[in-house]
């Protein structure tokens, strides 16, 4: 009975300490470097002593409202979009009861800003922001992820722990500033296509193809009840086999050579034993839910994971792109 | 944990500290312009149009730029994304033609002369910015 009126007096208690402690908002605008609308982006509000985050999402004019947020000190965030902004993220940001705190944000320039070398990220993202609707459906019941999507990176993504020699390797490459990044030389893309642009996913009831404007442009998951094979040569995109959890589709990868350098933006090195497990959600019509979890013994003191949401653009296609056509990377960057 | 191990340990927890330090820095898309480009040097160039490059992986235009005091003319070759790219921002092949006037925004090149990439394209005659706005170029 006692202890009752402990728990009864703690839980009085506490509602009247969070009832005094308030609530604010925080309100502004979002813009590029060039000073354009940031639309249909998220931002974050991460409460400092808690740890818990508040988001709220632009209008297509770039304006944005933290509301209801309790009193307290925040760090203020913005993802990076696509291949075109970096990250934002301003600490200690005070939030006092009762009063709206002014903050515009200018978003620096990611990969230099230039033009064209992203997929039109910003705009593509704000033109199909509205879609909403269920989740389609294969004739079996299973969701269906048919479709054109835009890939974004994570926006809060976790570094990787490598073991001594991976450090080392990548802090070769980042020295030479990344120089020698297999895509550089119109070699393909890493196997987690983590780039954030264009995939086109086909789906039957047993295969699951993705097509890409990146090499090799295509990598397919069997879904067909085959296993890997024994001993497969090594690829740049693996083996794929992928099996239904309710109405999560599960692609487990082996058979990845050593010579791609994993995740956009990261550029991890790895071996042979990598394992890719990726995870896809299609939680409603508009958006694409992938968790990936890549382990290699060989490289990595712990797996590494990547959770990316991927915006339908229906109305885009996949366009041709050869590489190899005019590529004046190495040229341009006095390699011999 | 001999003295040994226990060194190693802290050896391997020091370097996975120092990649997650050193992973934060700016992202690299798929060519590494950093390793073509110098982002301390911005550039501003006007000039006129002698090429355009509508190719893959990036996109060129050429452009002759007079020295307003020797009067020497120089001709600048100015990388930008891929023509996919450019063309979701509304870029067409023949957005730019020979004889037109440009300003480019960028940054200058590390290892070539007469060598830069644009962050933005401006038609000098009207004022008019190629393909940047990010809301603008949505409706």
């Amino acid at each position: 009975m006692r202890r009752l009126a402990i728990v009864v007096a703690l839980l009085v208690f506490g509602s009247a300490g969070f009832a005094q402690t308030g609530r604010g908002a925080i309100t502004g605008t979002i813009v590029t470097d060039g000073g354009d609308a940031v639309g249909s982006a998220t931002i974050q509000a991460t409460e400092q002593s808690t740890g818990k985050v508040f988001t709220a999402v632009t209008s297509k004019t770039g304006r944005y409202r933290l509301a209801d947020l309790p009193a307290g000190t925040y760090e203020i965030s913005v993802p990076q979009l696509g291949l075109r902004t970096s990250r934002y993220a301003k600490p200690n940001v005070v939030v006092e009861a009762a009063k709206t705190l002014s903050l515009d944000i200018a978003l620096m320039p990611n990969n230099f800003g230039i033009i064209g070398d992203d997929a039109g990220f910003l705009q593509i993202l704000n033109k199909y922001a509205d879609i909403k609707g269920p989740a389609p459906r294969m004739p079996d019941g299973h969701p269906d992820f048919s479709g054109v999507w835009l890939a974004n990176v994570d926006p809060n993504p976790e570094p990787a722990s490598m073991l001594p020699w991976a450090v080392a390797e990548w802090t070769r490459r980042r020295d030479a500033n990344f120089a020698g990044m297999p895509t550089a030389t119109c070699l393909p893309t890493d196997p987690t296509l983590t780039l954030p642009v264009f995939y086109k996913i086909i789906q039957t009831r047993s295969l699951l193809v993705h097509l890409f404007e990146q090499d090799p442009h295509y990598r397919q998951a069997f879904l067909d009840g085959r296993g890997h094979p024994k001993d497969p040569d090594p690829t740049w995109m693996g083996h794929s086999i992928a099996r239904w959890e309710k109405d999560t589709l599960v692609i487990d990868t082996v058979g990845l050579n050593d010579k791609s350098w994993l995740l956009q933006a990261t550029w991890l090195p790895h071996t042979e034993m990598l394992h890719i497990v990726e995870r896809y959600h299609r939680p409603d019509l508009a958006h694409l839910n992938i968790d990936v979890t890549m382990e290699d013994p060989g490289a990595f003191t712990k797996p590494v994971e990547r959770h990316v949401t991927w915006q339908l653009a229906p109305g885009e296609e996949l366009m041709e792109a050869i590489c190899s056509e005019n590529n004046k990377f190495q040229e341009n960057a006095g390699i011999q | 944990m001999t003295g040994n191990r226990m060194r190693n340990t802290l050896l391997i927890l020091a370097l996975a500290a120092s990649a997650h330090l050193l992973a934060a820095r700016p992202a690299v898309a798929h060519h590494s312009f950093a390793a073509e480009f110098d982002i301390t040097k911005p550039m501003t160039l006007t000039g006129k149009v002698t090429k355009l490059e509508w190719t893959n992986p990036h996109a060129y235009v050429y452009v002759d730029v007079q020295d307003p005091q020797t009067g020497a003319v120089t001709n600048w070759a100015v990388e930008m994304g891929s023509p996919n790219g450019l063309t979701r921002l509304g870029w067409t092949r023949n957005v730019l033609k020979p004889g037109d006037a440009v300003t480019i925004e960028g940054s200058l090149g590390r290892n070539k002369p007469n060598l830069a990439n644009a962050r933005s394209v401006v038609m000098t005659a009207t004022g008019q910015k190629l393909g940047a706005a990010s809301s603008e170029a949505a409706r």
